[in-house]
């Protein structure tokens, strides 16, 4: 593919600097995003995958918390050397940010229209008048109703998928190359989530706005990206376009997160099997494979030694685990199932897009 | 990476464990501020004590042929309008000031307990006593002083009785709240349905966990008390005048204030040390009780 | 709004009614006699009967109250035995020098509290943040009146650069009134600022950890804009609570200041008032000032609607 890279993201690590100690909640993170690109960054919660995009932004408190190590390249210049002076000329300009709750994110006191309309006057040399025009607009085309009176509303006046309807208008604002979507649909209700995506997807097709889409949900990653990221504390697991990892899943971990797909034509909570255990917390990382502890494959090589991020030869899918091959065709075996379900996902992935075109055209 | 992993875990481990292991004597001397609070009030509390011993005059002793004179070796802090020995009334006033303190802060806490534990018990009680609390909670403290002294009429005993009146609403409230919290816990609920008294699970089981917010309390309003008594025997209507209280030295360093300095700077810091030393105790009390106050400082 | 402000205000009822007995009852405080306590060993009887009558102590408690009550509510606090003046009347006369004092003194412990709060809370566990809990502890330490004597050794006594003690009405020229107000007004100003200060600085901590911080951070704003823009407003709330508390204490606690820089307000009126056993100004002042200083902390929660739209549109 002869697509130009936008995004870069080379050996990241990002420290948390707490009082016992200096702790990686990203660990040596690589991954890059092209232009017009939809990539998905999966995981639970506690994997990084959230402190990854924040990265990207320099979002996090440099001054107390954070030191970042690596290299993350954005249209030529490497973010993590930029002084905070040019960093702020990216973000919101070249790189937007929407968040996972949109009634903490937009602030109370101010009404939805003040609040676009700085995000616009920010970096666009433009009037007053102007800008509430075009913050208007914005709300028009995220699919506000009569946005000629709710931007004048206040965000508490709003209901869920309206307020982070708001966000992503304040996002678009400046027409950014890149917008990273943080949990985008997370707080929102099942009917909502479905349609906010369908949103995304829109805009990205439209406007030829790369995204970087961070969610726990492979059933959303499935119809909506072209290339995926699995992580798991702190690390990149797999990573692979759509159609391959759905059809192929390498890592156990990703296997089991695909049996913690909800999927909406069925009782939600039956269809949630999680994979046992949790995410251990950063203070007490497992020695060897990270995954080891909570892996129903794992012997003393993986309990011993960190596997490497390497490409399966078969798919061409980057995977981290010492029996990738073996269980991928244990995999299609035996869970056969599953794997139907998964190609069923990965045809939705391929004509994505269908459901709802009517209430957005 | 790998390698730091498990020593680091054991280093918290081992934190942890020694955490438990030392009890609250030894934490309390761990904390600069709670132990730079005990010291103060040791040296207070020495001086308080000692005072007839350390000093050679008496608070009360006039001598009208070395009146005014500044601080010398004679009088290491000088003498006031009628010759007496200023170090000397300090030394007195800070042992009166710490006696009101202490009375007050005992009763207030006491008192103040039982308030809180009733008011979160019976609904009625509740209405009753919180709304009178937060009446008396509602005037500046300094005023309900003032009006209850104009009243009463100036001694050490009526200041007392004041300064508690003043000071029961802030403990009655910390109390009630408490209180309710601990109501509200499952081992509470349990003791009522296995048919505990009343009475039992009031003084058994709620009143523990509302100590540690009492104890912090009455520190504070140890100091507060300080602070008021001097105030208002500055003003006149605390302790009576030829009494060496650290106010009514300083209403005197307040006529003499052009020319003798001392009067007004040495009983001023008498009574900043006092109240600092409480301040202080209350402050790292605070923190050692409360693992949430604990657990931030941690992280900042 | 409407029903915001109603409810706000009914809810002051029964406070204010408690507080009027409270003050009230203050004066069966006095062992004995009020009359005789007011007029002193010397008095005849008939004159402290008449004393007696004039007060209303002959009748039943309740309808004393609702006597006392019902003027008060008119305005009419009854008359001073000593100044032959009605106590409004008195109040009315001590109330400029006060007023000026609190409010200078509220000034400047904004002036200090707002930027110092706000510093520690940027730069938190920082040298700032550690200056300012050392300021809160010296501020809750050391008394106003105490500083204020501190203050007038140093600068009226030793460097003499303003007076000792007085008080001088605005109308004779700006200089004069300020130059005896700035000492006792940077004493309980200072005192007031390390109590504002902590406030503001627990306030901006936890707005600062709001998500819309982020989302203003996202936007590329600088650092200056999102404390002023979207922190502050949001951390104004506790911020004007503790600052509606300190105007009370102020008309109140500046007593002691008062008597020491000699200025003839509340707190001095009240004080001689002591010192005169004058009852009824007590009871007329202390009523006053308490009723006050709960109007000005409704006038507070009126405040939170005009910063927060969430309290003014919901209904």
């Amino acid at each position: 593919m002869p697509e130009e890279l936008l995004l870069e993201v080379k050996a990241l690590r990002t420290y948390f600097h707490t009082a016992r100690g200096k702790l990686a909640a990203v660990d040596g993170v690589s991954f890059d995003v092209k232009r017009g690109e939809i990539v998905g960054v999966v995981g639970e919660s506690g994997c990084g995958k959230s402190v990854t995009a924040q990265s990207v932004l320099r979002l996090l408190d440099e001054k107390h918390d954070v030191s970042y190590e690596g290299e993350i390249r954005f249209a030529g210049s490497n973010l993590l050397e930029l002084k905070q002076r040019q960093m702020r000329e990216i973000r919101g300009n070249e790189i937007a940010m929407i968040f996972q709750d949109p009634l903490s994110s937009l602030n109370p006191v101010y009404t939805i229209g003040e609040q676009i309309i700085e995000a616009i006057m920010l970096h666009q040399k433009i009037r007053r008048k102007e800008a509430v025009r075009k913050a208007i607009e914005l709300l028009r085309l995220t699919g506000i109703p009569s946005p000629e009176q709710r931007v004048w509303e206040y965000p508490h006046q709003l209901s869920g998928g309206m307020r982070q309807r708001v966000m992503i208008a304040i996002a678009l604002a400046c027409e950014p190359q890149l917008l990273i979507a943080d949990e985008p649909t997370t707080a929102l209700d099942v009917t909502i989530q479905a349609q906010m995506m369908e949103l995304i997807t829109e805009l990205n097709r439209k406007l030829a706005m790369s995204v970087l889409l961070i969610t726990h949900d492979l059933g959303v990653v499935a119809e909506t990206c072209q290339r995926v990221v699995v992580m798991y504390l702190g690390q990149v697991v797999e990573m692979a376009d759509v159609a391959s990892l759905f059809a192929r899943p390498l890592h156990p971990y990703t296997i089991g997160l695909m049996g913690a797909i909800p999927r909406m034509d069925s009782d939600r909570t039956q269809d949630l099997q999680a994979i046992e255990g949790s995410v251990p917390s950063l203070l007490n990382v497992p020695s060897g494979c990270r995954f080891a502890p909570r892996c129903a494959y794992a012997d003393e090589q993986c309990r011993q030694h960190m596997p490497e991020l390497k490409r399966d030869a078969a798919s061409g899918t980057m995977v981290r685990c010492w029996h990738a091959g073996t269980l991928a065709e244990a995999f299609e075996a035996t869970e056969a199932a599953i794997a139907t379900e998964t190609s069923e996902a990965a045809e939705r992935a391929e004509e994505k897009g269908g459901v709802q075109h009517a209430i957005y055209p | 990476m790998e390698k730091a992993q498990p020593s680091l875990h054991l280093a918290k481990r081992k934190r942890a464990f020694g955490n438990r292991r030392r009890g609250l004597l030894k934490r309390l001397l761990a904390s600069k501020t709670a132990s730079a609070g005990s010291v103060l009030i040791i040296v207070v509390a020495f001086i308080s004590f000692f005072a007839p011993w350390i000093s050679v005059y008496g608070p009360h002793e006039v001598d009208i042929v070395n009146r005014l004179s500044p601080p010398g070796t004679e009088h290491w802090f000088g003498t006031d309008n009628l010759g007496r020995d200023i170090f000397s009334r300090v030394m007195h006033g800070t042992q009166i000031s710490a006696q009101v303190g202490f009375t007050v802060a005992l009763s207030v806490a006491i008192l103040g307990l039982v308030v809180g534990l009733y008011a979160s018990m019976y609904k009625w009680l509740d209405q009753l006593l919180m709304r009178t609390m937060d009446a008396l909670f509602a005037f500046p403290a300094i005023l309900l002083a003032i009006a209850i002294m104009a009243a009463l009429g100036p001694s050490v005993s009526n200041l007392i009785i004041c300064l508690i009146i003043v000071f029961i609403p802030s403990v009655a409230r910390i109390v009630r709240s408490a209180a309710l919290v601990a109501k509200e816990q499952t081992y509470v609920e349990a003791m009522h349905a296995l048919g505990a008294s009343q009475t039992r699970i009031l003084w058994q089981h709620i009143m523990p966990s509302t100590i540690s917010p009492l104890i912090v309390q009455s520190s504070f309003i140890f100091a507060e008390a300080i602070i008021v008594e001097a105030a208002l025997s500055f003003l006149g209507a605390g302790i009576p005048a030829p009494m060496a209280s650290l106010g009514n030295l300083l209403a005197d360093g307040k006529m003499y204030i052009y020319n003798s300095w001392w009067m007004t700077l040495f009983p001023g810091f008498a009574l900043i040390i006092s109240v600092l030393a409480m301040n202080l105790f209350g402050d790292g009390i605070r923190d050692l009780l409360d693992p949430h106050v604990r657990q931030g400082k941690g992280k900042k | 709004m409407t029903a915001f402000i109603v409810k706000r205000v009914l809810s002051l009822i029964p406070i204010l009614f408690i507080m009027s007995v409270i003050v009230f009852l203050i004066i069966y405080l006095i062992p004995g006699d009020p009359a005789r306590v007011m007029l002193g060993d010397g008095a005849d009887e008939a004159t402290i009967q008449q004393l007696r009558a004039n007060m209303g102590l002959d009748q039943p408690l309740i309808l004393q109250y609702g006597q006392w009550m019902g003027s008060a509510l008119q305005g009419d606090l009854g008359d001073s035995y000593f100044l032959k003046k009605s106590v409004s009347a008195v109040i009315g006369e001590h109330l400029q020098p006060t007023l000026s004092l609190a409010l200078l003194a509220e000034l400047i412990a904004i002036a200090i509290a707002l930027p110092f709060g706000i510093w520690a809370a940027v730069n938190r566990g920082g040298w700032a943040d550690k200056a300012l809990t050392a300021y809160t502890l010296l501020g809750i330490t050391i008394p106003g009146f105490l500083l204020s004597m501190f203050l007038v050794l140093l600068f009226a006594v030793q460097l003499k650069w303003l007076p000792v003690s007085g008080y001088a009405p605005i109308s004779d020229g700006l200089w004069n009134f300020l130059k005896f107000l700035i000492l006792p007004g940077v004493s309980v100003g200072v005192v007031m600022s390390s109590v504002i200060a902590r406030i503001v600085r627990s306030s901006f901590l936890e707005v600062m950890n709001q998500g819309y911080v982020k989302t203003a951070r996202s936007k590329g704003l600088r650092e200056r804009s999102i404390v002023y823009k979207h922190i502050l407003r949001n951390a104004l709330i506790p911020i004007l609570t503790v600052i509606g508390g300190t105007f009370g204490t102020l008309l109140a606690g500046a007593a002691v200041v008062e008597s020491i820089f000699n200025i003839p307000g509340l707190g001095q009126l009240l004080v001689h008032s002591v010192s005169r056993r004058d009852y009824t100004v007590i009871q007329g002042l202390v009523l006053f000032i308490a009723f006050t200083y709960v109007l000005v902390n409704l006038v507070v929660d009126l405040l939170y609607a005009v910063v927060d739209p969430r309290i003014r549109l919901n209904k």
